[in-house]
């Protein structure tokens, strides 16, 4: 009886254990899962190095210290994860190099085929949430948060100098931002309406003064900027490389990079999850799979059900196509859009919140719950990919998942 | 008998390729010269004409270590099947973008790039793999003397595209041009056709228009073809898949800018200017190291020319009586010592002179040398090495951690490893 009593308070306490251990588990995503926003970290850094075949990159992120000295950190984007750049759906190609990026990431789902270390060794406090749902240039943040940045005063030296700015919710009864100092110089160019001018250009205008200060009336504009090494001890402080000053200026930005994406989407197919796989006979199969989120509504209008006809492929996390050397379309499983569902209420971030039920009668290997495909309505063009987009036959298991050492390790 | 002079024949061929093996595969210009495989020397400019030529789209770029990928342009319809083929810019290498001096962080992935190309230098270490057997998609000339965008290859040859036809549907279309000669032109140069879309960017003086500007204008038509006239033109060019093994099309290139005229791209190349210079004067300019002169007590007088194509402007910092600061590098132009800024650990003197040397500089030299004088020399600095200049009117700022080397302790900070280049 005492033998009994004991292993039952042995259990207890075992229980007990494990449920506070489970308690403090980190959160992380899970296959085929979109994972809520607000469980991600949020920072902002410098876009240091690019790998876009593999869609994974280095960033230096911010700290309030010697911001030079802070390594480049590696990031992989999860495969749902969005890219934004001048308000707009793009990819990590278009990002050019400089350019301070915010991010929203989570630890890797999975550590083990983690393209990017998981654990930085340094002795900066690198963030360990470096799989990232969402990175943006800082108009795209703006756009998306309502923020605008409001110009104080200008003061020039020589085609160079400093600007007051804050960056303020458009919504009057937000608490305004802190007063930031951000340099400018002859390399910044102002979008507007249809012009891209120059400093200079401001200054023949009598806008801007050719030297001194010169207040600017809090007027509202949004800013891309970058960093570049500062003097004077000061280790962060931002420079901006694009003034947009008028919302049509902003809008045309907008329309290009969306423009360039569409293309993008268009050629390497629109990137999904399988949510399930009803197998019928010799081959046949109805799979739904959930859209990814984040791309320009006319594409996923060009998903039409009753009839349009399609193709589904297998794809990796890094969105690399699993056969692609006579085109994607050469082995993927062809067939008809059944139905395309909205699912109600408002799609998680990655998501679109779109499914699609896509009968096919020769399911091929890749297309199974929880996995990445790729999928494109038929009238999208047929065209070859480059040849780093695409895991060849897949012999290499580097192909499918990419080691992270080709990123320095600096201590 | 027939079968001993086949056997004979099989082993003279046999050690002949031996021999090329022995001494790696001659590079693909090469090739046609096997008896004089031509390296670049250290300490020496090499001639621009023995360099390989070859285009190809931007793929991958490392600029913290000056190399990247570049899908190249070969055969007619294969582009999509280059795999990209890394590239690592020699260090007096030149990267021109908009008509004007530019690092690689300032090229866009995508774009569509010459290269003019050596062999490596030397083999042991270089930073992107040796190229074993060299074919037109992957030369073994990939040690980059030049590397320039479209518009600024036009520049540097005088030469436009002139517009013949556009048309257009759903405001995507194709434009039909032909690359020709800024004076004259013979009227033989083959018609490209290129794409064209809503994302193509057209620069007229400071306006930045899109196809839908020049339909509203009148200028082009919203639909069908319309005669351009042979309007002559800078393009800015990049690649996009097209065709399939049904639908084939040759290697076609996608227009991203035209400027329109000479101020719009004047307008482009000032602004690279700006970034560039910017650069470089928190990065220094680099230099080789053509004599030290070894006083008492670690003084010493040192000259180096100036490698080239930098601003004019820049070198004008340059002056003789005033200070200056020199820092060991690499052949990646990475500053030896930078954790607290390169300044911290340069050696510090004054210039005694600047001289131009006569007749014009080769590509990747300035043609300026300049003799400076410090009371204490630093290791790195010695005859054919790569340094870093910075006149002492130039702000003193800290280099970002990936563009110096730390304790130098790791060989690869010093030598990376080509293994980060995927094999395909």
């Amino acid at each position: 009886m005492r033998l009994c009593l004991s292993c039952f308070s042995l259990a207890l306490c075992l229980g007990a254990s494990l449920l506070a251990i489970a308690a403090e588990e980190p959160f992380r995503p899970e296959q085929g899962k979109f994972p809520p926003l607000d469980k991600s970290v949020a920072y902002r850094g410098e876009l240091v190095f690019v790998d876009h075949a593999t869609r994974r990159g280095s960033l230096r992120v911010e700290f309030k210290s010697e911001f030079f000295r802070s390594p480049p950190t590696p990031f992989a984007m999860l495969p749902y994860g969005m890219v934004r750049y001048h308000g707009a759906p793009a990819d990590l190609r278009d990002i050019p190099i400089g350019t301070i990026m915010n991010i929203r990431a989570f630890l890797p789902p999975d550590p083990k085929n983690s393209s990017v270390v998981t654990t930085p060794n340094h002795w900066y406090p690198l963030p360990l949430e470096n799989h990232a749902i969402l990175i943006e240039d800082e108009p795209s943040l703006c756009l998306r948060e309502g923020k605008t940045w409001k110009l104080k005063e200008v003061d020039l030296q020589n085609n160079q100098g400093i600007v007051l700015a804050t960056r303020d919710s458009q919504d009057a009864a937000a608490a305004k931002g802190p007063e930031e100092k951000l340099t400018i110089d002859s390399t910044t160019r102002f979008w507007r309406g249809r012009e891209n001018l120059s400093l200079a250009d401001l200054v023949a205008e009598g806008t801007w003064p050719a030297s001194g200060k010169k207040s600017l009336g809090g007027q509202s504009v949004l800013l891309g900027l970058i960093w570049k090494p500062c003097p004077d001890g000061i280790f962060v402080r931002y420079h901006i490389s694009d003034v947009w000053l008028d919302d049509k200026a902003t809008q045309r930005a907008i329309q290009s990079q969306t423009e360039v994406h569409k293309s993008l989407i268009r050629s390497r197919w629109m990137p999904a999850f399988v949510d399930k796989v009803e197998y019928g006979k010799f081959g046949r199969a109805t799979a739904t799979v959930t859209l990814f989120g984040g791309m320009d509504p006319s594409l996923y209008a060009d998903f039409k059900k009753d009839g349009y006809t399609g193709a589904i492929n297998g794809a990796e996390n890094t969105l690399k196509h699993a056969g692609g050397s006579y085109g994607p379309a050469h082995m993927a499983s062809q067939g008809t859009i059944l139905e395309v569902i909205k699912t109600p209420g408002v799609a998680p971030m990655g998501s679109s919140g779109i499914q699609v039920r896509f009968e096919t009668d020769l399911i091929i290997e890749g297309i199974r719950p929880g996995r990445v495909v790729r999928i494109r309505p038929s009238d999208w063009p047929k065209v070859y990919i480059p040849r780093e987009e695409f895991l060849g036959e897949g012999a290499k298991i580097e192909d499918r998942f990419p080691r992270p050492d080709i990123f320095p390790v600096y201590r | 008998m027939a079968y001993r002079s086949s056997f004979l024949i099989l082993c003279s061929s046999l050690m002949l390729v031996c021999v090329f093996a022995a001494n790696e595969a001659p590079g693909t210009k090469n090739q046609e010269l096997a008896s004089v495989v031509f390296r670049p020397e250290a300490g020496k400019f090499p001639d621009l004409e023995k360099a390989h030529t070859y285009q190809g789209e931007l793929v991958f770029v490392d600029h913290a270590n000056r190399r990247g990928s570049i899908r190249v342009r070969a055969g007619s319809d294969v582009l999509y099947r280059n795999a990209p083929h890394p590239f690592a810019m020699l260090p007096y290498g030149v990267v021109r973008y908009h008509g004007a001096t530019a690092d690689l962080r300032d090229i866009p992935l995508g774009t569509m790039l010459h290269v003019s190309a050596f062999l490596p230098p030397d083999p042991k270490i270089s930073a992107v793999p040796i190229v074993q057997n060299p074919s037109v998609e992957h030369p073994a000339e990939n040690h980059v003397l030049l590397l320039e965008d479209e518009a600024s290859y036009c520049l540097r040859k005088s030469k436009v595209w002139k517009l013949k036809e556009v048309e257009l549907q759903k405001n995507h279309g194709m434009v039909i041009a032909t690359l020709e000669p800024k004076d004259g032109g013979d009227g033989t140069a083959a018609e490209q056709k290129m794409t064209i879309d809503t994302a193509t960017r057209i620069w007229r003086g400071r306006e930045c228009l899109g196809i839908a500007d020049l339909i509203a204008e009148g200028t082009w038509t919203a639909a069908g073809k319309k005669s351009l006239g042979g309007q002559a033109v800078r393009l800015g060019l990049t690649w996009l898949p097209a065709g399939t093994w049904e639908n084939r099309v040759e290697n076609q290139f996608h227009i991203t800018d035209i400027w329109l005229e000479d101020t719009a791209l004047q307008r482009s190349a000032q602004q690279q200017t700006g970034v560039h210079q910017a650069l470089i004067r928190t990065r220094w300019m680099a230099a080789w190291v053509d004599a030290v002169e070894y006083g008492k007590f670690g003084r010493a007088t040192v000259t180096a020319t100036l490698f080239g194509d930098y601003d004019a402007t820049l070198f004008a910092d340059l002056a003789a009586g005033s200070k200056m600061m020199m820092n060991g590098a690499e052949n990646t132009l990475k500053h030896a010592g930078g954790a607290y800024g390169p300044a911290h650990m340069a050696a510090k003197g004054s210039i005694l002179e600047v001289t131009r040397v006569p007749g014009v500089a080769p590509m990747g030299s300035s043609g300026v040398q300049v003799r400076f004088e410090t009371d204490l020399i630093i290791e790195g600095i010695r005859p054919g090495r790569v340094v870093h200049v910075r006149p002492s009117s130039w702000t003193n700022v800290a280099v970002p951690r990936e563009e110096y080397l730390g304790d130098g302790s790791k060989l690869e900070d010093r030598f990376p490893s080509p293994a980060i280049f995927p094999k395909y």
